[in-house]
């Protein structure tokens, strides 16, 4: 590969991978593919720039960050456009015992079943297949002991598909504030 | 008093309660088990008039209700009142927990939702298969299952008229012709391995022998995304 001085030679090489990359490209690949000791500063700033420029040409597209990775999506003011272009082939929103599994897996993980349904109340073994069928959680292992029921953590999918770059970026879990608990 | 209901699906009796509290504006920590217990049962009475399907664990919950209106109604022994449990601490503390995350998966879904408004650049081109590469991905158990089920569909009905014949076939059959195909190769896909097989017992048998030979640490089985196929790798 050629011997990149300054930005202006690793930006467009940047850019390039992205585009390419059909998952989000995480710092650690690009690195390993750009080599020449490219480092996560040099990554950001190139991506920063990169964004600059499609704002400023008003482009339709822009590069985020998601999943410990970096991805080209379409700007949100062209969503509309592009799911008319999917029609039909769009997913279904999960539903909201779905929801409500996979946010305790997301803040609970590694959690068995029992312990899903011990908070949710009822019970969930469907709505496992299906967070499992979408590749939002996996097994993450049994739990030692009796019975070595299965763990369930959240994927790199669940990541992806909430927008999230790492998982701590969940917002914190709000508590029901007791009114007199002012002592 | 009638008591206006709203016909919502609830997740559940914490659910329905959560939704009780927040309509007769109740201090969750300070909960007039009466009033509760006499909406609640109201509820059940009314799905089960409108002969909705109702979850046994409605049925527990109104148990449970039942069961602390008593102990509050009834004298408390010789203990000093202060020492005696509420006996609605319990309850208070799972309807705060499940509250948590009931609105945990509300921010979820407005993620959801914001997601949804944009779509990545994705490679859609399946046609390219090479072998060649890095082979990445969580690849479950699950997803075998998906490509199997995949590979099933593919076998062609039965001919007309129906006959039975008795297929010969074992697990140590199919992994000894697993390991021999890959004798000269690291890895081989799903689908060449069962390429042009149209019984599916052998197919069958073939999914159980790849299952066997993980387990003995022989193969890895991996996946690229785009595919619906998996990548049989030697150790």
């Amino acid at each position: 590969m050629t011997a990149m001085d300054g930005k202006d030679d690793l930006k467009p090489i940047i850019e390039a991978l992205i585009f390419v990359s059909d998952v989000p490209l995480s710092e650690a690949k690009l690195k390993e593919i750009v080599g020449n000791g490219l480092d996560g500063p040099q990554i950001r700033s190139c991506v920063a720039a990169l964004n600059d420029e499609y704002r400023k040409e008003g482009r339709s597209f822009e590069i985020i960050r998601v999943a410990q990775g970096y991805q080209m999506v379409t700007r949100k003011e062209y969503g509309d456009w592009a799911s008319r272009l999917y029609k039909g082939r769009s997913r279904t929103r999960l539903s909201r015992a779905a929801l409500e599994t996979v946010a305790i897996i997301a803040y609970r993980q590694p959690i068995i079943r029992v312990g899903i349904e011990a908070i949710r109340g009822v019970g969930v073994d469907g709505v496992l297949a299906t967070l499992l069928e979408r590749n939002l959680i996996r097994i993450a292992g049994r739990q030692p002991g009796l019975g070595r029921p299965l763990l369930y953590a959240t994927s790199r999918e669940f990541l992806r598909y909430f927008g999230l770059d790492r998982i701590e970026d969940l917002p914190t879990l709000k508590e029901v504030v007791r009114p007199d608990a002012s002592q | 008093m009638s008591y206006q209901i709203k016909l919502e699906k609830f997740e559940g009796p914490l659910d329905l309660l959560l939704f009780l509290i927040k309509e007769n504006e109740i201090d969750i920590y300070d909960i007039p088990i009466a009033l509760i217990t006499k909406q609640y049962l109201e509820y059940i009475e009314l799905m089960q008039t409108l002969d909705l399907e109702m979850a046994g664990e409605f049925i527990l919950m109104a148990a449970i209700l039942i069961q602390i209106k008593v102990q509050t109604l009834l004298p408390s022994p010789s203990v000093a009142a202060e020492e005696i449990e509420d006996p609605r601490t319990e309850l208070v503390k799972r309807l705060v927990e499940y509250q948590k995350f009931k609105e945990a998966s509300s921010a979820l879904s407005s993620f959801e939702e914001e997601q949804r408004k944009i779509f990545p650049r994705a490679f859609f081109d399946a046609t390219v298969r090479d072998s060649e590469g890095d082979l990445e991905g969580e690849f479950t158990l699950f997803d075998m299952i998906s490509v199997f089920h995949e590979a099933l569909k593919n076998v062609p009905p039965p001919l007309s008229p129906h006959s039975v014949k008795k297929v010969d076939v074992t697990v140590d059959q199919r992994m000894a012709y697993i390991i021999g195909f890959m004798k000269d190769r690291d890895r081989c896909a799903f689908s060449e391995l069962i390429a042009g097989e149209a019984r599916k017992l052998v197919l069958i048998v073939t999914f159980l022998a790849i299952l066997e030979l993980m387990k003995r640490g022989q193969i890895v089985v991996r996946q690229r995304k785009l595919y619906s196929d998996f990548w049989i790798q030697r150790r």
